[in-house]
């Protein structure tokens, strides 16, 4: 691994949505997945059953770049990148987890700070090299309540045996 | 209201889904993810990718579903983890199985696992391990 990757680790970056979540957005992502659970888009549904009116699907915080407002890189992608180029490699998702703290609303402005957690060099079982970089992510809404953390695991392969793209 | 019954072993209703391009292309806006894997044929072309390739982060979204349309409105899922095995490609039909592993007080744990069905039948494991802790709330008075 080189100084330059290595030196990576705990390197923090912080976006702020321009705006609130929105009603919209949680209707739109909800009916993009499939999910017609009333508790997305029904305030008396929502209200009978504790919350304060709708909630945003649990997932969504940690899947929306709404938040990142970034323009779209070479690959059409927009959301937060650590940028981390290394030749003769091909990225993949590992995976995620995700800690739910409190239900998400249409009216919480979200920010998302990111931090690099760490770099491992690893050999996948067919005896390629490989770089996992561990980030994590903390949302938080604009009166400082802790909403979620994403806990994500980006896979750099070499080239020849990636079984996988990123999905 | 009556739940299902929640022990351990307590199988989670499966929840399948086909994913057809246009519910991708409808996902991708609705995150605000363009990346061209998910649509764009010269792209895919180029990388020797048989079709656009399904989001992963869609897979958690479907693990959260699956365990909310289970347990209903009181359950509230506190974590979900989820790791990508193989890759999902547009008008397949994925299916979310579960089973209860851990019940203590209001809080449970479920593993969860994801697999591309064809004709009814398993072909490959998409997401593997998974799994979540949900918490059920005493129903509120309305």
């Amino acid at each position: 691994m080189t100084e330059e990757i290595r030196a990576l680790v705990g390197r923090e970056v912080s976006y702020t949505a321009p705006e609130e979540l929105g009603r919209a957005a949680i209707r739109y992502f909800a009916r993009a997945v499939g999910d017609d659970n009333p508790l997305y888009t029904d305030d008396a549904y929502a209200r009978g059953h504790g919350y304060d009116g709708v909630i945003a699907p649990p997932t969504l915080i940690c899947e929306t770049n709404q938040y990142a407002d970034q323009p779209p890189d070479a690959d059409g992608y927009a959301g937060h990148d650590w940028h981390i180029e290394i030749p003769g490699s091909r990225k993949v998702r590992g995976g995620n987890t995700y800690t739910f703290h409190e239900p998400v609303r249409p009216d919480d402005v979200i920010t998302a700070a990111w931090r690099l957690d760490g770099v491992t060099e690893r050999r996948t079982s067919a005896g390629q090299e490989m770089l996992v970089v561990s980030s994590v992510a903390t949302y938080t809404n604009q009166h400082g309540r802790l909403l979620a953390t994403n806990e994500e695991t980006i896979i750099y392969v070499a080239v020849h045996v990636a079984p996988e793209e990123e999905p | 209201m009556t739940g299902p019954e929640v022990t351990v072993g307590s199988e989670v209703t499966p929840l399948e889904r086909t994913i057809e391009l246009r519910d991708m292309v409808a996902y991708a806006g609705a995150t605000w993810d363009w990346h061209r894997l998910h649509y764009d044929a010269d792209y895919l072309a180029k990388r020797r990718l048989p079709a656009p390739v399904v989001d992963g982060q869609v897979f958690g979204a479907l693990l959260a579903e699956q365990l909310q349309d289970w347990l209903g409105p009181r359950a509230v899922v506190r974590r979900l983890h989820f790791r990508f095995k193989n890759l999902v490609f547009a008008g397949e039909t994925v299916r979310c199985t579960g089973r209860v592993i851990a019940v203590a007080g209001d809080t449970l744990r479920v593993e969860q696992r994801i697999v591309v069905v064809d004709g009814g039948e398993p072909r490959r494991v998409a997401v593997e391990p998974a799994g979540a802790e949900v918490v059920l709330r005493a129903e509120a008075v309305s």
